[in-house]
Parts: C-alpha cells; sequence; structure tokens
C-alpha cells in the first residue's frame, strides 16, 4: 500500500457526519468513528487493496472515485463498480475473514476517510451500541452493490428491447 | 384554441325532447326548412306568445345602470340602443343611438340566479314533544322563458346541468326549474374586452341547448329553433324564410366577433399545467390583490357551492331549512372545529381557480369556466383571470397550443412515404435516419410519440421519434433482425413508408418550475431526446435538470457529441455510467441507479421521466421513490409488441391499458401494480 503521508485533520466529526455513511449514524457513533479515523489523498493510479489480501482499513470516500475491479485470465483487471464520495470501500476490513473481495485503484486523486482495520474491529466488539448502528450501515452498502451487480448481472442492455421491437422474434 | 376534450355542451334534454332539426312551420318546402327572419317590429310579438304560454320572461333589462336579467313583459323594457363598455374592475353602460337590443355583452346576472336560486328551502323541520319529522320543501317552480341567453350562459347552463343532474345524486329543485324554462338565445354580435368564450369553445355563437336562437341585424333577426317547443313558436310568428344575404351577414357578424376575441386563454394541457402548480408563487402575488370577497364566484354562471342555513321560529318549533350560495372565498368556507384550512386569501384563490380550470374537470369531465369574462369585470380591484393563468401556468409554445396533431394514415394498411436525407451511425448497431418529405402531422407530433415504420417485404416496426426538426424528424434504430436491418441499410433518397405519429407523449408541462431527473439507458435516449430538446430550448421554464444516462459499453452510449454539448451548458448536470469498463473510461461503473442512490438532491420537487428495459426501470423507480418522488410524479415508457399503433389489434394489451394507444408513457400511478408484474 502507498498511501500518501495523513493530513493534519484535528476534527474529522464534520467531515464524517457529512458522508452518505456517517449522516446515518448518531452523533455518539460519529463522534467515535471519528477518533480512530484518518483523512489521506491519495494519487491516482495508486491500488488501495489487493484482491484476496487481508483489507486493512475500511475507508468512506470523500472525493474523487476508486474502481472495484478483479482479475480476469486474458482479459486483465475488469472494473466491476466504481465506488463514488459518500459510499464505503473495504468493507471487508469489519467482515470475516477480513480478505479483500477485489481490488480497489483509485481511478481519480481519491480523498478518504480512513478507519484502521484493527482498530474498528476492536471499537465495534467492545462498543456493542456502537456496532448496532454501523453494521445496519455497512450491509446497506453491500446488499445495494448486490443488488446492482445482479442487474449488471442481467446485461440488460444486451438483450433491450425498445426501438427494435422486431415482430416473431420472441 | 379549444379544447374539445373539456367542451361543456351536454345538451340538457330539452324539456319536450332531444333537440332537433327546425321542421316545417307552415308547410312547404321553402322557408320552411331553413332560418326564418323575424322583422324587428315583430319581437314584441314573440315577447307576447311567451306571455301567452304563461312564461314569465326574463330578459335583459337596465336596472342600476347594469343590463341585468329580470321580469320584462314588453320590447319597451329592453335595453334598445344601449351597449356595455367593459375591462378589468370596470363595467358601464353607453347609449348607441340604435334601435339595436342586443348590442351588450353579458351583464352582472346569469340565469343561474333563476336555476339555482340564491335562497332556496330545502325542508320544514318540526318538533313535538320528543318526536320530530322533516318534511320536503314543495318544488314548484314558475314556467319561465329566459330571453337573450349568450352562447356563454348556454354553456354554463350545460355545466350546471351536469353538476346537479350528472349522478349519481340529483338535484330536483334544479332539475324542476331547468324543465319549466324555455331558451331563447342569442348569437353575440358584439364582444367585451373581457371576453373570452373562444378560448374555452363555447361562443360567441350558440351551438345546442336552445328553443329558439336569434341574431340580430340592423332590420330584424335571423331565427331558428333547436327544438319542438321552438318549432311552436316559429310557427306562431309572423316570418319568412331567411334569405342569403341575411344569413351571409349573421354569420359574418359572429365571425367578427370571434375573430375581435381572438384565443386570450391557451387551453391546451391547461389542466396538467395548472396542478403542476400548486406551489407557484403567483399565488401569493394575486393574493396581495384579492380581497376576498367572492364578488367573482357570485357573478360566475356556474359557481354552485352552497351552504345549509336554519330559520326557526321562536320556541324551535318549527324551523326551515334553506340551501343558501356559498364562496370559497369567504373566511369561514373550510373552517373546520381544528381551524381553518384555506384562512389565507393566496390559498382561496388557488382553490377557486384550480377548481374552474383543472379539478372541475376531474369532477365533471368540463372546465368549469365558459369565458363570460365577469368575474373580471366585476372584481373590484380589477383582477384579470385570464392575466392570471398566463402567470400560475403558462403555456410553453408562445404560439397558441395546435390540437393534438392526427396521426396520418392511421388505420394498418396504409402508409405514407418519406424520404431519407441522411444516415448517421450512432454505435456498433445503432443507427439514426433523418428523414424528410414528412407529413405535416409528424413535424407537429408532440415528445415521446412514435411511428411506425415499413418497407416493403418486412413487417412494420414501431420507431421512436428521436428528434423534430423544422423539416425532418430523426428515428433512432437498432439492429436487431432483418427488419430493422432493411431499415438501417437504407441510403439518403430512398423512401420508406410512415404511420403516425402514435402513442403518448412526455408531459413536459407539467414539469414546469419543477426540478427534472431523466433516467434512462442504452437506447431508451432516443425517444427521450426530443424531450431534452425542449427542455433546453425553454430552459428558463424549469429549475434543475439532471440527466443520468446508463449504457452497457462507454462506445454504448448514443448522441456522444450532443452529451458533450448539454453537459458543457453548465445548466444541465448530465451523468454517464455503464456496465463494463471499457478502455480509457475512467467514468462510474454500475448500474444507472447508483448515480444517485447516494445523492443528497430532494425528489419533492423533482418530475422524473424514466425510459429503458422495464428491469432497469424497476430498479430506477425504487431508487426515485427512495428520493421523495410520488408516482404521480414518475413517468415511465412500456415496451410491448405494437403491431397496429392503434389499440386494434390486442397484442400490447396490458391489464387494462393498451401501451400503443395509452402508452407508451404512462404515470407510474396510472400504472399501478400492472408495472414490474410478471407476465402481463
Amino acid at each position: 500500500m502507498s498511501l500518501t503521508t495523513p493530513l493534519a485533520s484535528p476534527d474529522l466529526v464534520p467531515v464524517l457526519a457529512s458522508t452518505w455513511f456517517g449522516g446515518g449514524l448518531s452523533p455518539e457513533a460519529v463522534a467515535r468513528l471519528a477518533s480512530i479515523a484518518t483523512l489521506r489523498d491519495v494519487p491516482a493510479g495508486t491500488e488501495l487493496f489487493h484482491e484476496g489480501q487481508l483489507t486493512e482499513a475500511m475507508s468512506i470516500v470523500v472525493a474523487g472515485r476508486v474502481a472495484l475491479r478483479t482479475l480476469v485470465p486474458e482479459r486483465g483487471m475488469v472494473t466491476i463498480l466504481t465506488v463514488e464520495a459518500g459510499d464505503i470501500v473495504g468493507w471487508s476490513a469489519v467482515v470475516p475473514p477480513h480478505r479483500a473481495t477485489s481490488a480497489g485503484i483509485a481511478i481519480e486523486a481519491v480523498t478518504l476517510l480512513e478507519f484502521p482495520g484493527e482498530r474498528l474491529r476492536g471499537l465495534l466488539r467492545e462498543d456493542h451500541p456502537l456496532a448496532a448502528s454501523v453494521y445496519p450501515r455497512v450491509l446497506q452498502a453491500v446488499g445495494r452493490r448486490l443488488a446492482a451487480t445482479r442487474l449488471q448481472l442481467l446485461d440488460l442492455f444486451a438483450h433491450e428491447e425498445w426501438g427494435r421491437r422486431e415482430s416473431g422474434s420472441w | 384554441m379549444v379544447n374539445e376534450e373539456y367542451l361543456p355542451y351536454a345538451p340538457y334534454p330539452s324539456p319536450t325532447g332531444t333537440a332537433v332539426a327546425a321542421p316545417p312551420a307552415h308547410g312547404g318546402a321553402g322557408p320552411s326548412s331553413g332560418p326564418w327572419f323575424l322583422a324587428r317590429a315583430n319581437l314584441g310579438l314573440l315577447l307576447d306568445l311567451l306571455g301567452e304560454d304563461g312564461r314569465t320572461v326574463i330578459g335583459p333589462t337596465v336596472v342600476d345602470g347594469a343590463v341585468v336579467y329580470a321580469e320584462i313583459t314588453s320590447e319597451d323594457d329592453l335595453p334598445i340602443g344601449i351597449g356595455d363598455v367593459q375591462s378589468p374592475g370596470h363595467y358601464g353602460l353607453v347609449s348607441r343611438g340604435d334601435r339595436r337590443v342586443f348590442d351588450y355583452t353579458v351583464g352582472p346576472l346569469s340565469p343561474k340566479r333563476w336555476t339555482f336560486p340564491p335562497v332556496v328551502a330545502l325542508h320544514v323541520g318540526r318538533r313535538d314533544g320528543r318526536a320530530v319529522s322533516f318534511e320536503a320543501a314543495l318544488v314548484d317552480p314558475p314556467k319561465l322563458a329566459f330571453f337573450g341567453v349568450r352562447a356563454c350562459e348556454l354553456a354554463a347552463l350545460g355545466i350546471q346541468d351536469r353538476v346537479f343532474l350528472g349522478g349519481p345524486y340529483t338535484d330536483e329543485d334544479y332539475r324542476a326549474r331547468r324543465r319549466n324554462a324555455l331558451v331563447v338565445a342569442v348569437n353575440c354580435t358584439t364582444s367585451a374586452s373581457t371576453c373570452f368564450c373562444t378560448s374555452m369553445g363555447t361562443g360567441p355563437e350558440v351551438r345546442g341547448g336552445y328553443d329558439l336562437a336569434l341574431t340580430e341585424l340592423d332590420e330584424g333577426f335571423v331565427i331558428r329553433s333547436g327544438t319542438p317547443e321552438g318549432a311552436d313558436l316559429i310557427a306562431r310568428l309572423p316570418l319568412r324564410g331567411a334569405d342569403a344575404g341575411q344569413m351571409f351577414r349573421a354569420a359574418e357578424e359572429v365571425g367578427k366577433v370571434a375573430a375581435t376575441i381572438g384565443d386570450p386563454v391557451p387551453t391546451a394541457g391547461l389542466h396538467d399545467r395548472l396542478l403542476a402548480q400548486f406551489d407557484s408563487p403567483q399565488w401569493a402575488k394575486v393574493a396581495e390583490r384579492c380581497l376576498s370577497c367572492a364578488n367573482c364566484t357570485m357573478v360566475c354562471p356556474t359557481c354552485f357551492c352552497s351552504s345549509v342555513t336554519q330559520r326557526s321560529d321562536l320556541d324551535g318549533g318549527v324551523s326551515t331549512s334553506d340551501r343558501v350560495w356559498d364562496f370559497c372565498f369567504t373566511a369561514g368556507f373550510a373552517k373546520v372545529a381544528g381551524g381553518n384550512f384555506r384562512s389565507r386569501p393566496r390559498d382561496r384563490y388557488r382553490q377557486w381557480l384550480t377548481h374552474k380550470f383543472a379539478t372541475w374537470v376531474d369532477q365533471f369531465g368540463t372546465f368549469g369556466c365558459v369565458g363570460c369574462g365577469r368575474c373580471i369585470a366585476w372584481c373590484p380591484v380589477g383582477i384579470d383571470i385570464r392575466e392570471e393563468l398566463l402567470a400560475v401556468a403558462p403555456p410553453l409554445a408562445a404560439r397558441p397550443e395546435p390540437a393534438r396533431p392526427q396521426p396520418i394514415a392511421a388505420t394498418p394498411g396504409s402508409y405514407a412515404t418519406a424520404r431519407i436525407v441522411s444516415v448517421r451511425n450512432e454505435t456498433e448497431d445503432v443507427t439514426t435516419l433523418t428523414v424528410g418529405d414528412v407529413d405535416p402531422a409528424f413535424l407537429a407530433g408532440e415528445f415521446g410519440q412514435f411511428a411506425m415504420v415499413a418497407v416493403p417485404a418486412f413487417p412494420p416496426l414501431p420507431i421512436s421519434i428521436s428528434r423534430f426538426g423544422r423539416d425532418a424528424i430523426d428515428l433512432t434504430i437498432r439492429a436487431a433482425g432483418p427488419a430493422t436491418a432493411a431499415i438501417i441499410g437504407m441510403e439518403p433518397h430512398d423512401e420508406i413508408g410512415l404511420r403516425g405519429p402514435l402513442g403518448t407523449s412526455w408531459p413536459i408541462e407539467r414539469a414546469m418550475g419543477h426540478d427534472v431527473v431523466i433516467v434512462t439507458g442504452g437506447i431508451g435516449l432516443a425517444p427521450l431526446r426530443p424531450l431534452i430538446d425542449e427542455l433546453l430550448a425553454k430552459r428558463d421554464h424549469f429549475e434543475s435538470i439532471r440527466l443520468y444516462y446508463g449504457a452497457r459499453t462507454p462506445s454504448d452510449h448514443l448522441y456522444r457529441e450532443e452529451l458533450r454539448a448539454w453537459a458543457a451548458r453548465g445548466d444541465v448536470d448530465v451523468q454517464l455510467i455503464v456496465d463494463r469498463s471499457g478502455p480509457g473510461w475512467t467514468g462510474p461503473v454500475g448500474v444507472v441507479t447508483h448515480l444517485f442512490d447516494k445523492a443528497t438532491w430532494d425528489g419533492g420537487r423533482s418530475l422524473a421521466f424514466v425510459c429503458g428495459p422495464e428491469r432497469m426501470m424497476e430498479a430506477t423507480v425504487r431508487a426515485l421513490e427512495v428520493r421523495g418522488l410520488s408516482s404521480d410524479r414518475i413517468f415511465v415508457t412500456l415496451e410491448r409488441h405494437m403491431e397496429c399503433g392503434i389499440g386494434l389489434c390486442g397484442h400490447c394489451q396490458t391489464g387494462r391499458l393498451f401501451v400503443c394507444r395509452d402508452g407508451p408513457v404512462f404515470a407510474l400511478s396510472q400504472l399501478g401494480d400492472v408495472f414490474g408484474r410478471e407476465g402481463m
């Protein structure tokens, strides 16, 4: 991982609260999470995590775009989905076995609000109310990706009928 | 322009039967078959005949500086040589110095004063010890003849008929009064500056609902009957057949009035335009002037709101219930124990205007306004309802909007030909044909409509019209089989067959003053492109515009140069996404909802237009509903096998709807649970 030096960020509470992820959490939860967070700027092209390897941190994308990519033999790295501002990357940091399900590459300069995996897990283990508000949010993000990926799997535009409507072809 | 859908004429069955062509009056051919001529000197005879028949004549006469309806007994009561001058907040009489009787327009009173009187007894309630009884009031209206009724007033009677007799509950008092009244109508040969019957489709020429109709010329009256009762009067009057010159001059005078009035209130789409403007700032503006005095509703020939009051003797033993006129402008009209639902004048004005021109249509199938202009002249501060309509719900087009275009070659067997002007490849398998030499019906088509496109030897295909040019249309077609291949393979100067334009369109007028969200995928952008063209051409009429467009790969986006140009404008948020990334693509990857499912904009003031594969639209609709858009503000297109294009072949039926006729554009609320249901 080749992240740049952490930025000096005295107060990350408003940054966290203004994201989709943090916007749905209680002020207490936001404060606790912010206490372990770091704001990082990442240049375009950085690989944030690698498919199959331990995920070292869960992050909220504050700005920029991260591509989630999977290696397909002979096709190279295929982008499955992109993650934009507000959403999380590295959710596997809080879901066993904590291994990344895809590679995460910053395809633009990206600003991340990063929660180190081990500290985050420790926090969630000891603070059950915090865990009870964070996990549904994580599941929401993962569930949304699952639903979107299913739609992608349908490859709707390859079969779309609008504008063609040839009689008798189905 | 008249919106034919909401014409108020639903002539109440005339007292003695349905309207008929004038029957022979004196027997024989000639004059008996055409309109007759009544000499000016004999007008009094008509009044006498009405009196002989036991009718009280309610006709125009001058009272307190206005021409009003009142009981008249002879020609001398008529406003001979009197005219009126009307403008917002002003009414005055002028002397014309001639012998003409009907050279005024309309005064403050209308026949409503007699068909729906300000006070009508309903019943008498009695208390006798612990027992109570209620006795319905006797309905015994006088036998009347309304004399000098104008076309707008006849239309108002037609509206009242719908209100009181259209069911399921009918007003027997009204029915009796109406049945007992004969109508002598007059075609208008003069107009006031406040008139707008032409816009409402009600005048200046009477079109039905009369027993006799007169048109005044200098020397007398062209007269015709509309019912057997009218014909009976005709038979008893000294008449001769109107000659060609008289008939021509009568038509000319009425025609001149129509031309003078013009079309001050474009009514096309007015219902939807108004209902989209519940939060227009204009309501507050007009309320700064409105006094909530209710004059407008009192002089209105169709306003029918009422309350019931009690008149009781001192010990409460006998009380009479009266139905009295009430007005939505008064302070107590919407008051309940918990407070007043319309305490502000702006709310009351909105209630009145939206009822007259929109919710009345939902309630009774007709506008509640006939364009008589009384509310304009008699408003003490001169509020002009025509101006308010234009300010609240302006029509999109500067010119009067044309009526919905009639498709050409509508029947499946017939096609009009058009010529291909140019062919442009949009993507690997999508081509846009620009087609010229098209019938003007296509150029006047609406955004979202489609055409049936045919080349010999192949089945015709429904293709969305993807642009309306000045003298050509675009058709964007995806290669999917032999017929599309045959169409796409054509070259400039080749001819194709077209039928259309067919189907429903995007309700762009509903979006005025709102945020607009367009969500589409793949070739679904094609039927939306004319809508986008129009939104951008009228950019000031809309708040934010957001376009979310998904495609399979970056090279599958249609109209890429235009997408760039739209984005470069800076006043449209254009966001693209792909299912599968490609070389050089650094934009978002995922499904189209990914572009806005974490957005922060509030959909409460948005209208959404959605076109794409049905599964994509389902996901989109769910994501839009999360953003606060209700189902009546989400418009989708349905894709079904369309064969005939006119709702007759049965292929595209889905539930009670036919996609080609009722769609392809639907409000989500219109589809209900048909949307996304398996096997529909």
